[in-house]
């Protein structure tokens, strides 16, 4: 059953020369527990398109239907208490908030979705991702890996049914990156989760149920690994 | 769980340092208004004090011939007004077969309800404070009574029908008052013995005087209860800033001063807050869109950040009030210390004024940055170009404008200064951003003939005209505001000082007979003391102008005046002079040439009977009239202590009529136990003692003096704050594009040169533009405000440029300095 529908979805932004159009009548589904690679060069539009299908922006023609819910009859607050419920993420830039410890940055979503035991359940995460120890480090004081297994650990404690992942391991190097990626692959086994990455690793891609290939705006290619 | 969010937010931020500029301006703003406002309100009540001893009163009501009805003092005791009386009149004192003029002063129990009486056991010594009056048969009299009527102490006095006995020397009388030619020596008795003198009569010249003190709201009321009732003609209410006194000058001049740069100093701290407020909101543009992406609703994260800023409000706040109390008692303990008594305390209007700036400073200077900040869409998560939308500029002028307006009037109390200073404060930001611009652009063609570090900064300028336009702007009013203060408070200390320098003559002495002149001279000159030259003097009245008969025309115009002003509208005390007098200035007509026979006349009285120069003046001198014409009008230095006149004749047209001469001079304190004998041989002269006034007079400076050196410092400290604020604010701009050099492989000391010349520039250029822009506030403040001569401050043309190229380059390296400390890595996943 497909958690996540796209139905001729475009996007234009204007700009000085004219309207630009960014994605182009794309249409595909997403099942739940599926993990699905959204690949394709610099500029393809991967990330616009991770932006509409998380309901951080909005389609100028087609919709994006979420758990049967049509993102377009949603206004900003809904959406955001969409994501609240469904949704998880992860960025390439991990994006912690800078004064707040790795064990406050995971707590936080929980704490937004007024959640009962935000701080225990915070710790189990910080836990599994390999951090007890660092639990009341700033970001800027753990590496670059760290800050990735606190934001993984952040994904995933809303127990999200979709989670979206915009090129974890692209800030990281091969080897931080393998283990980031391993973490990201067994808890989303665990928590049986929808899994959206937006990725240039070709590798990455190979892991995934699913590839979409984009180029200049328009779905290209969906192939299938194994 | 919002508030725990919240309280943790802001826990962090300050531990970590990222609110310090926010928390400090906010902190300082309070720490400011608090500290100044407690210091000048228990500054000027301590003034009010020490200048109400001029009084002896806080208020007195001066009633001429009559008593005043007694419901009026019935009246004053309902109001919890304390009140004495005093009543003075002239007399012959005899003693010893000799007989002498004096002024009988008989006052009530409580006198003087201001200040403080000294009796001594001998003339011309130092007196000892006490609390009580003369008793009954007795009387205290001044020490040149002594002289005059060869006293004793034990000597018996005759005045009028009563006989006392000198107990005591009246060594000091804080309503002393002071005019050297109809001050007689004081005889001081209790108003209980009035009656036994016998001189009260119907038509008795008799001066009523009702002196009241009490809480300034309890004299408030019984004054507005009070004042309508006096008739303007015999009856006179007088406080001590109603500008008799010698101090009212400087006590309105320091008044108008505290108060404008007070005003100065919270608006600066007002635009360090502004700054730092902007900077607060941009640093959490991410927070605010990472909230959003995790589903945090808007008025969630409207609540979070709201009460974030509420509690930062709250700490600064505290942390203001905390550092403005030590503040202030450390600055009074100090001043008191100085001063050598204790200020009186004020009430708690101060902090409530203080809190309230915090809270309008902090949240109104937020608003706009805040309103932004949760404008923040979650898509800046991975469009990190996003800023808020659909905010337009004009709203944060209006509301920041407001603010500072508000502030404003909050703190003068006054509409029309809070209008004047705001809008001549617009324009002037509107020019001085004009200039910037212009300044800046012509700057990039001299750039370009530079070295590599200058070519990148002026580069720089060039490419942020706008943003550093609007830097500059700010660092311009802040230096601008710096060397007006300074300007302003180095102005006002050197007119004080001018006036009343330490050799200030502290002596007068009067009635020094023709023959005693030159022995008079020679002793001054064998004893090395400082004198004036002796003028004579001739009493006369002017009888008639250009032929009309002045006498009603001239009562009537005085009857205010006339009272309280001795020696004018009765009679004149007349001199010749064949050179014009040391502080005077001739401001119509020449100073006579030899042989020419004339009057110079003293401006304000030249103004008050309405003549000029041609005018024909008659004066009656002993029998014989005589009439001139008005050859000039000269102004007159009031303030110094020397023999001033009204009415200066050419030499010769006086000389043959009996004159006694007058002189004034300074001894120094430690030398006045030698007073009896240096005049021990002009038994007729008579010394007035004008130390006291003179001491009051700079103990009064002195606290003025201290106090606004102290503003000066606070104004300081806000400047300074602005300057470290927006040097932080415009190097986060300028942020990524030093790393992005830095990454391309620019030397760190390339770098910072480049930064430092481009702040040098900057600054400089800030300092030359708030250089002319402060000598044209000075000009306007002093020839409005302050009535004083303008001047010129050349040594600022040189200072302010030079300060604002080195501040502002140190500061903007000093910062650059810890930026570039960091690995280049680092420093790129810190802008990310």
């Amino acid at each position: 059953m497909a958690l996540i529908q796209v139905q001729s979805v475009s996007r234009n932004v204007a700009t000085s020369d004219g309207e630009l159009q960014i994605l182009s009548e794309l249409s595909f589904s997403i099942d739940r527990g599926e993990v699905v690679a959204v690949v394709g060069a610099s500029g393809s539009g991967k990330s616009t398109l991770l932006s509409l299908l998380a309901g951080l922006d909005l389609p100028s023609t087609g919709q994006v239907v979420i758990d049967n819910v049509n993102l377009n009859d949603l206004d900003e607050e809904q959406r955001a208490i969409l994501r609240g419920d469904k949704i998880g993420f992860i960025f390439q830039s991990f994006l912690l908030i800078q004064s707040l410890t790795a064990l406050e940055n995971v707590m936080l979503p929980a704490e937004l979705a007024g959640r009962p035991n935000p701080e225990q359940e915070a710790r189990e995460l910080l836990a599994k991702v390999g951090l007890s120890e660092r639990l009341t480090h700033y970001p800027n004081q753990l590496s670059g890996g760290e800050q990735q297994r606190v934001a993984i650990a952040r994904a995933f404690i809303g127990q999200p049914q979709i989670l979206f992942a915009d090129e974890p391991t692209g800030n990281l190097d091969s080897k931080t990156g393998e283990r980031v990626e391993a973490l990201l692959f067994e808890l989303n086994r665990e928590f049986n989760t929808t899994l959206v990455v937006v990725t240039h690793d070709d590798k990455l891609a190979q892991r995934c149920d699913r590839t979409l290939r984009l180029d200049a705006g328009q779905l290209v290619e969906q192939q299938h690994v194994a | 769980m919002w508030p725990k969010i919240s309280w943790r937010l802001l826990k962090h931020e300050l531990r970590r340092g990222e609110l310090t500029i926010m928390a400090a301006a906010v902190a300082l703003a309070v720490c400011a208004v608090l500290s100044l406002s407690v210091f000048s309100e228990r500054l000027q009540l301590g003034l009010l004090d020490r200048s109400s001893e001029f009084l002896a009163a806080d208020r007195v009501l001066r009633a001429r011939g009559a008593e005043i009805p007694t419901e009026w003092l019935e009246r004053a005791d309902q109001d919890n007004v304390a009140w004495t009386q005093r009543v003075t009149f002239n007399s012959m004192a005899f003693a010893h077969g000799e007989m002498t003029l004096v002024d009988v002063k008989s006052v009530g129990d409580g006198y003087p309800l201001r200040g403080h009486l000294e009796v001594a056991s001998a003339p011309y010594t130092e007196g000892e404070r006490v609390e009580n009056l003369p008793q009954a048969g007795e009387t205290w009299v001044q020490g040149s009574l002594f002289q005059t009527l060869n006293l004793e102490i034990g000597s018996v006095l005759e005045i009028g029908d009563a006989e006392f006995t000198v107990t005591q020397v009246l060594s000091h009388q804080p309503d002393a008052g002071f005019n050297v030619f109809t001050d007689s020596p004081t005889v001081l008795i209790h108003i209980d013995e009035l009656d036994r003198t016998g001189l009260i009569q119907p038509g008795s010249r008799v001066n009523y005087n009702y002196l009241f003190a009490g809480e300034p709201s309890d004299i408030q009321r019984f004054e507005t209860w009070l004042v309508p009732q006096l008739d303007d003609v015999t009856q006179r209410w007088t406080s001590i800033q109603d500008g008799d006194s010698p101090l009212s000058a400087a006590l309105n001049r320091a008044e108008r001063f505290m108060l404008l740069a007070s005003l100065l100093g919270v608006v600066l701290a007002a635009t360090a807050v502004a700054v730092a407020a902007q900077r607060y909101a941009q640093r959490n543009f991410d927070a605010v869109a990472i909230m959003k992406t995790l589903g945090g609703r808007t008025p969630q994260i409207t609540r979070i950040f709201t009460l974030h800023l509420l509690l930062l409000t709250v700490v600064s706040i505290l942390l203001g009030l905390l550092l403005g109390n030590a503040l202030q008692y450390g600055v009074i303990w100090w001043v008191s210390d100085q001063l050598g008594y204790a200020l009186p305390s004020g009430g708690s209007g101060p902090y409530v004024l203080a809190i309230a700036t915090g809270l309008l400073c902090a949240l109104m200077f937020s608003l706009y940055p805040l309103l932004r900040l949760l404008k923040i869409p979650p898509l800046r998560v991975l469009r990190r170009e996003i800023t808020a939308q659909g905010l337009g500029k004009w709203l944060h002028w209006l509301i920041a404008g407001a603010t500072i307006f508000l502030l404003m009037v909050i703190y003068s109390g006054s509409l029309m200064l809070s209008s004047a200073l705001f809008a001549g404060g617009l324009v002037a930001m509107l020019l001085l951003l004009g200039i910037g611009r212009l300044f800046i652009r012509a700057s990039r063609s001299a750039g370009m003939q530079a070295g590599s570090s200058w070519r990148l900064a002026m580069a720089g300028l060039q490419r942020r005209a706008a943003q550093n336009s609007m830097q500059m702007l700010s660092f311009s009013i802040a230096i601008m505001l710096l060397l007006l203060v300074l300007a302003l408070r180095n102005e006002l200390l050197d007119d004080w000082q001018s006036q009343l320098p330490d050799d200030a003559p502290n002596y007068f002495v009067v009635n020094v007979a023709p023959h005693q002149v030159q022995p008079m001279q020679d002793m001054f000159e064998a004893e090395s003391i400082q004198a004036t030259e002796l003028y004579p003097i001739v009493p006369g009245r002017l009888v008639a102008i250009n032929g009309t008969m002045v006498r009603d025309a001239v009562t009537k115009e005085e009857r205010d005046d006339s009272e309280f002003r001795e020696g004018f509208g009765r009679e004149l005390q007349l001199t010749w002079q064949a050179n014009l007098p040391a502080e005077n200035r001739i401001l119509q007509g020449q100073w006579f040439s030899p042989g020419e026979a004339g009057v110079s006349v003293e401006s304000q009285v030249a103004e008050r009977i309405n003549v000029g120069v041609g005018d024909e003046l008659t004066f009656r001198v002993a029998a014989d009239e005589f009439t001139v014409p008005v050859t000039s009008i000269r102004e007159v230095d009031w303030n110094t202590m020397q023999p001033n006149f009204y009415m200066v004749f050419s030499p010769d047209l006086l000389e043959g009529m009996p004159a006694t001469y007058i002189a004034s001079f300074h001894l120094p304190t430690e030398r006045r136990a030698e007073l009896y004998r240096l005049f021990r041989d002009f038994p007729q002269a008579s010394l007035i003692d004008v130390e006291d006034i003179l001491t009051q007079i700079r103990d009064v400076i002195g606290h003025v003096s201290l106090a606004i050196t102290f503003v000066m410092v606070l104004v300081i400290f806000a400047g300074a704050l602005v300057l470290v604020a927006q040097v932080q604010a415009s190097l986060d701009e300028r942020r990524q594009e030093l790393v992005i050099l830095r990454t391309l492989g620019a030397r760190s000391s390339l770098l910072s040169r480049a930064v430092s010349y481009e702040f040098v520039v900057l600054g400089a250029l800030a300092g030359l533009i708030a250089t002319i822009a402060m000598e044209v506030a000075v000009y306007a403040l002093q020839t409005q405000v302050f009535n004083m001569q303008p001047t010129f401050h050349w040594r600022f043309w040189v200072l302010g440029p030079t300060i604002g190229a080195f501040v502002v380059a140190a500061l903007g390296w000093a910062v650059c300095y810890r930026l570039l400390q960091h690995h280049t890595g680092t420093l790129i996943r810190r802008l990310q």
